[in-house]
This record gives C-alpha cells, structure tokens and sequence, in this order.
C-alpha cells in the first residue's frame, strides 16, 4: 500500500477570478438559503451541444478548424449521455475515439457573485466569453488494479450529491455583472484504454451557501442526489426517444426499399397456389383458419379438443407471451371494462402495440443467436451485445427478412451492440463457423454443430458444409482449424466418426443448402446494400429471399412453439428428420408471413386470435408426442421462463431492481474491449454473466447476483457460448426454495416504502377490497370465497390499527457503494465494502414504518404464500 | 419430469431407432472413443472437499520450494524449507502443521497446462476438465461428480460451494438440476436456503400453512393436472431442503470451541463446515480461499501481494491440518478425497514490484485421505520450479484421478442432448495412487 496520495477526486481548486470588469453589481439579491432561487431569471434558453470527431490528436479541446458532426440541445450543463450515431440503415456506429462535445450558452445571471463547479472524470474546460476558467485534467488509463478507493462521500447533513468517483471537481469564484456571456463547457470522451462515456459531466453555478443548480435550465436542476437522479433519467428517456425518431429518419430510405422489395414478394408469391383451409364439421370452433387445420386432423382422429379458458386465464396468458410480464391490474381493470365479445382481440391489438413486446422477444433470441456479451475479459465466444439492436429492431418493428439480412451483414458498432457485435467470437479459431451453425440453426432449421470438428454422425451435413458456408460469411477462403479436428489417439479405438477435412485445409466460399434453394430471381432483388463482404450479402439473400420457403418455414414453426408448446416440427432448430405434424398448416402460416411483408405481428396475431391457442392448457407431457400423435387438441402446459418470472415479480411489487450498473470498470479508466459497461438493467433480458471466475469479493457486484441466481436456477443461461432453442428448466426444488428463502423473494415480499403493496394498504377500503385487489395484481384473478374468507381472517385481527400516523417515507434498497472499480479492486477496502454490503442485502429492504409490524408482516405472509404457489409459476 | 425438450435422443428413442439411439455409448460412434483398455474403478470415496486457492498459488513457495530467492534479482523460494512426513520432502515452513500430515496426502507437483494469461480461462480449465467448446457448456467437476453420485437424502444438495458463483463451477450441459448451493460468507449462510432474519419457525409456519391452502384450492380446481401437483411436490422437496435437519449443519456453533479455534479463521471455518456438510451426505464441498484483504491480492501474488503471502500460507495451513485431523477423527479421511487445487503456478523470478508472474507449465495441487496411496510425491520439476521433468500431470489426467478416487469411470459418456462427451478428455488416472 503506498502511504501517501492525492486523490485526484478530492481535489478542489479554488480560483477567485476577476478578470471581468465588474460593472454594475447593483441589484445583487443576497445570497439565498434555498438553491435554485435565481431560476426564474433565466431565459430558458437551450443548451447548444456540438459533437466532433477525428480531431488532431493532442489539441482535441482546441477545437481548431473542426466541423461539427451533431449538433442538438440539452436542458442544462449534465451530461449522463449522448444521440448514439446512426448509419443509413439504423445501426449504431461508434464515433471516433476521442471525440469531443461542446456545450454553450449565451446567457444573462444576475450580478453577483457566483462558484462555477465543473465535475468530469477526463479533460473539460469551462470558459467564460472565451476565457478558460475551470479545466480538469485527462484521466489516465489504469493499469494494476491497485489505485487507492476513495473515502465515503462526506454528506455533513448536506443534500449535496457528492462527487462521484473518479471524477475530479474544480471550483472557482467569479463576480458577475448581469450581462449576457458565453458560457462553453468541452469536454474529452474517450481515449486510447478510457472509455467514451461522460459518467456525471457537469457544470453547475450558485451563490456561496447555496446548493448549486446546473447551468442553462429554466426549471433548474439542484445539484442533490434526487434532482441529479430525476435528470438524469430523464436525458436518458429523452435520448432513447430521440433515437428511434432519428433512427426512423435516417433510414427512410431502406425502409421503403424494403418495402418496395416486400410488395414485389408479396405479388411473386400470390401467383402460386395457397393451400386452402380444410372444411370441419365444428364451425363454432373456429375461429379462424388455423382453428380448421387443426380441427381437421382432430376430427379425423375423434379427439375432442380442450375448452377455452376463462377470460382472466387468456388475458395473463396473453399479456406473458406478448410483454412478458403478468398483467398490470389497471390493464385487468380495462380488459374487464371491453365488451365481453370484442375484448380478447383488443387486448392482442393493445398487447402487440406495447413496448414489452421488444423487451420479451430479445430473451428469446439472445438464446438462439448466441448473444453472450462478457463485462470482463474476453472469455470463450463472446459477441458483442447486439441485444440493444435487437431491442431496437423489435420496438421499430422492421419486417423480419430485413433484421435477418441485417444481422447477416455485420455492420455498424461492436460495443454498442449493432449486427457488427454478431461478428464477434473472442478467443475462437473460426468465429464464422460458429456463426454459420448459428444463422443456419435459427433461420433454417440446420444443425451444423456437430460437422464443425468432423462429419456429423447419422446427419446430412458434412464439415465442408460449415466451412465453405463460413467462408462465404468471410467473404474468403477459410482454413480448417486444428480445433477443429478429431484426433486419432494410440490405445483408443478409432473414433466412428468421418473426418473428410485436413486442419490448415483451405475451404472456398460456396453456398451448402443448395437444395433449399440455388440460382434465384428473387434472391438478386433483396436491398442488401452494404460494404460487407459480396459473398455475405450473398447469403443474406439466400436466407430471406422467398424461393427459401424454409427461412419462413422455420420462423413461423418458432412462433408455433412458443405460443403452442410444442412445435409443428420437432426439434424447431434441426429439420433433417422433420416431419411436420400439419404439413398444410406450415404452409399456409408460412406463406401468411410473407404475404404480410414478413411482419411477425401479423403471424403472432394469427396465431393469438385463433381458438385453439385460447384453448386450456394439456399436459406438458403432450410436448414430446411423435408428429402424428401431435394433435395440438390445446397448447401445451408451460410455465414462466426465468425472464418471465423475475420480470412479473419485480411488476408485481412495483419495484425496480436497484442493483449495481453492469460494469466492473465504473471508473472507466480500463479499455472498452475489456471491460463492457451493460448499463442498468430495467428488464430481466438485460443482466449477463457477472464473470467472477476469479472468485474475489471485490469484483461481486451482489444485488444483481441475488437476480441473476434465481435466473440462472430457473434456466436462463449467464453465458451463451452455443445457440439453444429449447432451455433446461424443468422445476426443480432449488428453484422453489430460492423462490421462498432467497434474496429476491425476500424484496418482493417486503412492505417497503417502495412497494405497491404498502401504498394498497395504506389506502382506505374495507379489508375485502384490498385482498381483492393483492390477488388481482399477483394471479390476475380475484380470490374465490373461500380464499378471501381464509385471507382476510388473517390480516382482520392487525387491519383497523395498521396506520403509523406520522411515520415518512425512507429508502428501501441498498444501495450499491460506487467507489469499486476494476482500477481498485485489489485493495483490502474493496474486499470490505462488498462483503459489507452482501451482509446488508441478506436484511432484505427497509420495511416501511407506515404500517404496524404486525400488520406488516401479517401482510407479508400473504404475499409470500401467494407468490410461492404453483398458480404463480404456471402460465395458465 | 420432462418439460417440452425435444432431442434428437428422444425422437431417436421415439421413433423406435434404439440401434443407434440408444446405442450410441456401447457402440462408440461418438468422438468419445472408449479406451481398448479400461482401467479399473479402484475409487472408496464417496465425497470431495475441493480447496480452491483462487490468483494461481505459488507452488514454490508452498509445495514444491526450491533455493531460496532474494525478492529481487534471484529466483527462487521466499521463504526456508522444512521436513514433512515424506522422507526426503520439503514444503515451505509456513506450513509447519500440514508437514507432518504429509503422509496422508499426495503431492502432484507437475500439473501442467498452457493458459498462463488469464485467470478465469485458467479456472475454467481446472473446474472443467477442458478447455471450452463453442458448440457445448462443459459441466464442472461438482456438477459432474454430483450427476454421477447423486444426493445421499433427499434433503440435502449434492452439490456446495463457499465461494462465489460463475461459469467455471456452473453445471454446463447436465443442466441447472446439477448445480450447487452457495455461500459467500460464513456468516451469510447459504442464499436461498437460509431464510431471511425476521422470519421465525412460527412465521414460517404460518406462511406455509397459507401457502397449502391456495395449493389445495387450485389442485381442487384443476382435477388431474399433473404439472401443478408436481409443482407442489417438487416445492415442498425444496422445503424439506430448507429445513432444520441441513440447516442445522450450518451452525458451527455444535462444535467444541477448541476444535474451532483450531481450524484458524474465516477460511478455517469453511473447511470446518465442509466437514459438516460431508458429514450431513453433501457430495461435493468446494470451499474458496479468496480472503484477498490479507496480503491485498489474494494467491495472486504480483508485486506487493508476496509481503504477505506467508499470511494466506499460515491460514491455509492452519485449516488443511485441522481438517484432515478432524476427518481422521471423525473416519471421515479414508472415504473424503480432499483436493487442494488453484489455477496455475508461479514462476521463481520476481517482478519489478517484489511479486511473481503466473506459470501454468508446471505447478502443484495436493490431494490427501479419499482412500489413496498417500505419503507420496508425483512427478518433479527442474531446480527452480520452472519446467517439468519426470511424469508430468494434464489437467484431464488430474481429473480422472479425482473421478477414479470417487468411484466415476473418468470414460464413461455423458451426453449433451444426443452427443457423447467422456467425463473427462481422455484423462488417466494415476495409477500410483491406487490399488
């Protein structure tokens, strides 16, 4: 340990500057005791923020002869991020390494003294009419792990949000005279083993004594933790809008490309005959033309199909398969309110259209295309994390075939997780046939994994399959690996297996599936206008292009299963055995999709509004039924995913997850390709593996491992090295247990003065209501009689005297202790603050003083019986 | 019980092609071609306490010490050497207690493999048996040993660790059902089992007995739905897991005082309670030493780190030879192999800051009791430490050792839906130490 240091996050600089002429400091008010009090005297005016890039290195913040690359506005002088940068076809791009904004303001203060505050964690400069002021210096890349952890953030009482580490803060103190200035804040972002994210830049001004407030706002911005924490927010809401409206903009025209494209397949297909709905004798079954495929087989066989379930059964269903959540209950309230004829298709039409709809989908392709971003080092087939592409895709809802051809041409952002992140297979000796066996499992039902090291057994496909189709992802010859061999081992009989490939074997680009589909028409019309290799567009074409009829095959038996439980092709990922259990049905759902311009709404509302998936549930057992024995008579029986379940809990109680950023290099002073910052994650889809394999505390970020433990216990994957369709999550009673005991559990159940249990008891109504309503919100069903007698014997002894009359609101989680970072987690202090802080999450949250504890806990034991039943985990 | 997984094996299965489905082990059609001679499962042991010196502990200044180096320019062993109960061996004199003891245990000094630059492939490597495969997730050795053994009682986990949970320990391809219960601290407990602090016997009672009269309602309700009377039986498993009878196997309060002091600190306390947990029919206890407060760096000892790594030394010391007493004492030792295992070794030089480097050519891990022919050394390394020069030990040869110990065919196919993999990549056994 060294004895002695400066923290450069200490240190404070106080500059009396006068370098103004100080004209007329008449009419000074004196200096307030509340913050913010000058806020109304200011215009209001928007803050000018200029983006620019590839400057000459070293004089980057003079900005000499620059032209500008962004320009937008921002309400004041905070930055927590910045408009991500777009290419023509919507994907993220990353901007140059350093980049450079600058923030000004043309501006009138009252006189008066003023203490201008710059916080940054790298180089910025705040100048008035030109004149630097406050500078802070460059933040220097760590390379041990063995910088010294600050000390606790000294509050004395003060609402101050303090400085954050490792950032620097520079104050000075000027005199004002209450005329218009410039006022220009530039900052550095980014650097050779920094990374280019702003952490809390800002510039904030107030009298001596005052709280300071951010510059440039007219409905001003303390300088407090909750002010801070609201802004911030809500730059970044405004941001993710502003995104997609730009994104929407800029891509017009590959939009209407496709588009157009979309129309010509949908003409090109409508010439060939459709397969026609088969008559059945129940018409009152139907509901629509899925319904007759699928009686007509039941009627053959005389099985009788199940009945529909109730309207409160759908509706969780339906609200778990859209947005993968259980039903908020003001949305069971409205579904209630819709006429009893008209409500199931309006509650599909409200579902589709909901921004859940992107964040469910993404869990489901994470899993099969692979996505396995590490936040630490890179580990075996890490990709970059295109899940915010594929979140962005789906909340854009671009036709299917363009996400595809997209994917496939890797292009954009590696970090900022664009298709280029798809490209990424770290520490593989072929990352192209990892991708190959990838696209071909997920778009055309071909399992190549197993002809990667040699010629898959009892399978058609061959290893010269894999390579020659990863060397058209290449765009050149590949060589085999020697990983990718079997080698022949003295003592040991022969392997069966065939290899027909030599390692260091060139193999040349050469499309495998040709009896899928070979020469096309079609194919050379698709809008794949890109700077990827021609080969990979090439097969970006192949895939989508409707001679393909298998890549739309493929997508809708996925849909099938996921709605139905089983799929109309068994195994949904490898067809060689196929053999579909409604043949007429695949082809009339297949033709539908692109008929529709490949919108997976229009399938997925097929699929939703027809009877049978409306249907009660069968055994889960009906799952692996042998084609001709599956009927389909209902859908299968599933139960929650762990996205799914984590996601309703957290819905449920209304809380969020208040756990650590992902990201072990908070400080950001360790390299990009390193150390991924996921952010903090809002849905369950977000968390990763937190990568502990060097098992030390001061690397744990504990509260997203208490979430990330019951996802992994109830089958989601921490890493994804190889693309699963179908997950590993029978129920075990690990996952009951973890349910009932575990850190989680334990959050959800808790009364604190975060969750909406406590504001629902806290609320006046007869005891019967609030029962009602905590079984709505958990089973999205009311109790039955005998459930609401037998719930509110007991809570009636503790109800009438739960109030705590004058008791406030607190904090309820724990919240996570900023000051490790990768850059000083090797000191003993790191140890200590996260093994301190895994003791303090076993307490579970504040519990709110609002209510009584006996009522409380009387409470508690209600929603934790609910939560732990069956009913809870079945999807109905 | 089955949920919608669909396999090739099943269809295979299904469909009646029991030649190759079902075949596919004994006919060998896999890569996992079975030796022409297998060797014989000599193994008496029935649990595993796997220490895990998590950084990569210098097996020269601890198992395998050569001359003594300066901290500086000359390499070499930090510390003086000491006699042990193996005539003519030496470990390091910090760890005077275990030295004695060394007739129980079994040093492999020449564990040898090529990932020397980072830490987690390195790790992986050691609790998988293999390097990763991009086409499936590789069980770790608990997992594995778990799915070979299985639970001894339904209400305790075959499978412990105190430590921290990632990918390395995870149960890979076998499927959550295999993997472990976990604790970081002693004082924490293990998460999910342990229920939170305010919820007493009678609170927990109370709940349960809520909790059965919505499951009674909704099996009334819904007459002859399998999934959810096996979702009821399966949680109240889960329950019985969570009772006083594992539970209790956690208060290390039960012990004689004088028997906890003798075991040292916090890590001490870990191997006390895997003891305990052995004790209670757990398979597999992996307990983690990565108190990285005492030097800084944990067994990771770069640069400052090495001031004190006679700290971690002492410790490791202190618990390894109390816990092989207590085994001993309890007839626990002849049937619970006890492996002290860690990522890589450490070169003899020094670097700039007094510290060493990572070295994964040649480095030791010790196992002791489990049955063995223990009192002896495997292998040799040069004068330094650097290289290996008699009988080097692979990673998969060190596995099959603990497998075979275990009574696991380190051949045997597992299957990765419908492909064989062998528990370990053609590993052997050492076969001094058996028979």
């Amino acid at each position: 340990m060294k004895s002695s240091y400066l923290p450069q996050w200490t240190s404070t600089l106080v500059v009396l500057v006068s370098f103004f002429t100080l004209s007329a400091a008449i009419g000074a008010s004196p200096a307030s005791t509340q913050g913010g009090s000058e806020a109304a005297l200011l215009s209001g005016d928007p803050v000018k923020v200029t983006v620019f890039e590839n400057l000459p290195a070293g004089k980057e913040l003079e900005l000499t002869e620059a032209p500008p690359t962004e320009e937008y506005t921002e309400r004041a002088f905070g930055f927590v991020r910045f408009p991500t940068k777009y290419s023509s076809n919507a994907l993220a791009l990353d901007r140059s390494t350093p980049f450079v904004i600058r923030a000004s303001l043309h501006q009138a203060l009252p006189a008066g003294e003023y203490h201008f505050r710059l916080r940054s964690k790298g180089a910025a400069r705040f100048l008035i009419d030109g004149q630097a002021l406050l500078t802070t210096k460059a933040q220097k890349p760590n390379a041990s792990g063995n910088d010294p952890v600050p000390p606790p953030a000294e509050r004395n009482n003060s609402t101050w949000r303090p400085v954050q580490y490792p950032h620097q803060e520079e104050l000075a103190a000027i005199q004002l005279d209450g005329e218009k200035h410039h006022f220009t804040l530039i900052a550095l972002m980014g650097s050779k083993g920094l990374v280019p994210l702003p952490g809390e830049l800002s510039l904030s001004f107030g009298r001596e004594g005052e709280v300071p407030q951010l510059l440039g706002s007219a409905d001003p911005v303390l300088l407090t933790d909750e002010a801070w924490e609201s802004y911030a927010a809500e730059q970044s809401a405004r941001h993710n809008a502003a995104d997609m409206a730009r994104r929407r903009a800029i891509s017009a025209d590959t939009t209407a490309r496709w588009q157009e494209y979309n129309h010509q397949v949908r003409d090109w297909v409508k010439k060939r005959p459709a397969p026609e709905a088969p008559k059945v004798k129940s018409q009152e079954l139907v509901f629509n033309a899925i319904d007759q495929f699928v009686l007509a087989r039941l009627e053959e066989a005389q099985v009788v199909p199940t009945p529909l379930t109730s309207d409160l059964e759908f509706f969780r269903r339906l609200s778990l398969d859209t947005v993968g959540t259980i039903p908020a209950v003001e949305d069971v309230s409205a579904f209630l309110n819709d006429p009893p004829s008209q409500r199931r298709r309006q509650a599909i039409d409200r579902f589709l259209n909901h921004s859940g709809w992107a964040d469910h989908w993404v869990s489901y392709w994470q899993d099969v295309l692979a996505e396995n971003p590490g936040i630490l080092k890179p580990d075996l087939n890490n990709s970059g994390p295109f899940r915010w592409w594929l979140h962005q895709s789906f909340t854009d809802n671009i036709p299917f075939n363009r996400l595809v051809a997209e994917l496939i041409q890797m292009e954009g952002s590696i970090f900022q997780g664009a298709p280029a992140a798809f490209k990424l297979a770290t520490l593989n000796d072929s990352p192209m046939a990892a991708k190959a066996d990838i696209l071909s499992q997920a778009f055309l039902g071909e399992k190549l994994s197993c002809a990667r090291c040699h010629d898959a057994p009892d399978h058609p496909r061959k290893q010269r399959d894999t390579f020659s189709f990863a060397a058209m992802l290449d765009g050149k010859p590949v060589k085999i690996p020697v990983s990718s061999t079997v080698p022949f081992v003295e003592g040991f009989r022969k392997p069966r297996v065939e290899v027909t490939l030599k390692p260091g074997e060139e193999i040349s680009p050469h499309w495998p599936y040709a009896e899928l589909v070979d020469a096309s028409d079609m194919a050379a019309i698709v809008p794949v206008s890109s700077t990827a290799p021609a080969t990979r567009r090439q097969v970006a074409a192949m895939m989508v292009t409707p001679e393909n009829e298998r890549f739309a095959k493929v997508l809708v038996n996925r849909l099938w299963k996921r709605y139905l439980g089983a799929g109309l092709v068994e195994p949904a990922e490898d067809w060689y055995l196929a053999k579909p259990s409604h043949p007429e049905l695949l082809e009339y759902l297949a033709r539908e999709f692109v008929v529709n311009g490949y919108d997976l709404k229009a399938i997925v509302r097929l699929i939703l509004t027809s009877r049978v998936y409306q249907q009660k549930p069968l055994p889960a057992a009906a799952a692996i039924a042998e084609p001709k024995e599956r009927l389909f008579p209902g859908p299968i029986r599933r139960h929650l995913s762990a996205e799914q379940l984590v996601d309703s809990l957290y819905r449920a109680a209304g809380k969020t997850f208040s756990c650590e950023e992902l990201n072990l290099n908070p400080a950001g002073n360790r390299p990009l390709n390193e150390f991924l910052n996921l952010g903090n994650p809002q849905r369950a889809w977000q968390f990763t593996a937190l990568m502990n394999e060097r098992d030390r505390p001061a690397l744990a970020l504990p509260i997203a491992q208490s979430i990330v433990d019951v996802l992994t216990t109830y089958g989601w994957r921490q890493s994804r090295q190889n693309p699963m369709t179908v997950r590993q999550d029978a129920p075990s009673p690990m996952q009951t247990i973890l349910l009932a005991n575990g850190i989680v559990g334990t959050r959800i159940t808790r009364l604190s003065d975060d969750s909406a249990f406590t504001e629902l008891a806290l609320e006046d109504r007869p005891l019967q209501d609030l029962v009602n309503e905590t079984f709505l919100r958990l089973l999205t069903r009311p109790p039955s009689q005998s459930e609401s007698r037998v719930a509110q014997d007991y809570l009636m002894l503790d109800y009438p005297d739960r109030k705590q009359q004058g008791a406030a609101k607190q904090k309820s989680a724990v919240a996570p202790d900023k000051r490790v970072s990768w850059a000083n987690h090797l000191s003993a202090e790191a140890t200590l603050i996260r093994m301190e802080e895994e003791r303090r999450l076993r307490m579970g949250d504040i519990p709110t003083s609002r209510l009584s504890s006996q009522f409380r806990e009387s409470y508690e034991d209600l929603l934790w019986s609910l939560v732990n039943s069956p009913e809870f985990t079945l999807i109905p | 019980m089955k949920k919608s997984t669909w396999t090739r094996r099943d269809f295979l299965k299904a469909s009646g092609a029991t030649a190759v489905g079902v075949g596919i082990g004994q006919s060998g059609i896999g890569l996992a071609a079975e030796p022409g001679n297998q060797e014989r499962v000599h193994g008496k042991a029935d649990a595993c306490i796997f220490i895990w010196l998590g950084g990569g502990a210098a097996h020269i200044d601890t198992f395998d010490p050569k001359g003594r180096g300066d901290g500086k320019k000359t390499p070499g062993c930090y510390y003086a050497s000491i006699d042990t109960a193996i005539r003519d061996v030496q470990v390091c004199e910090h760890l005077r207690r275990t030295a004695p003891l060394l007739d129980r245990c079994v040093l492999i000094r020449t564990l040898t493999h090529d990932i020397s630059g980072e830490h987690g492939a390195a790790t992986n490597l050691m609790h998988t048996g293999r390097r990763p495969s991009e086409t499936i997730a590789y069980p770790s050795i608990g997992s594995i040993v778990s799915h070979q053994l299985g639970v001894k009682s339904e209400a305790v986990p075959a499978y412990v660790v105190m430590g921290y949970p990632n990918i390395a320990r995870d149960p890979g391809f076998l499927g959550p059902k295999y993997g472990y219960v976990y604790l970081t601290q002693i004082e924490t407990g293990p998460n999910g089992l342990i229920r939170a602090p305010d919820v007493d016997n009678e609170r927990q009672r109370r709940r349960e007995s809520l909790l059965s009269t919505w499951q009674h309602e909704y099996e009334r309700e819904h007459p002859g739905d399998h999934n959810i009377r096996g979702q009821t039986a399966i949680s109240q498993q889960g329950f019985r897991m969570a009772g006083p009878q594992f539970l209790s196997v956690f208060d290390l309060g039960k012990e004689k005082q004088s028997l906890r002091e003798s075991y040292g600190g916090e890590f001490g306390q870990r191997c006390l309670l895997a003891r305990r947990l052995v004790q209670s029919g757990v398979r597999f206890v992996e307990v983690s030493f990565n108190l990285n407060f005492l030097n800084g760096t944990g067994w990771d000892t770069h640069n400052d780190g090495q001031i004190n790594q006679h700290l971690l030394i002492q410790d490791l010391d202190q618990a390894l030879a109390a816990l092989l007493m207590d085994l001993e004492k309890n007839r626990l030792l002849e049937t619970t192999l006890v492996v002290v295992a860690t990522e890589f070794g450490r070169p003899p030089e020094f670097d700039t800051g007094g510290g060493r480097g990572h070295q994964s050519v040649a480095f030791t891990c010790v196992l002791a009791g489990g049955g063995l022919r223990t009192g002896q050394v495997i292998g040799k390394t040069d004068e330094l430490g650097r290289k290996v020069v008699e009988r080097p030990v692979t990673v998969p040869d060190f596995h099959a050792t603990i497998h075979s110990a275990l009574g696991i065919n380190p051949h045997k196919n597992l299957y990765a839906d419908e492909r064989p993999v062998p528990i370990t990549n053609r590993g052997s056994p050492i076969a001094e130490l058996f028979g």
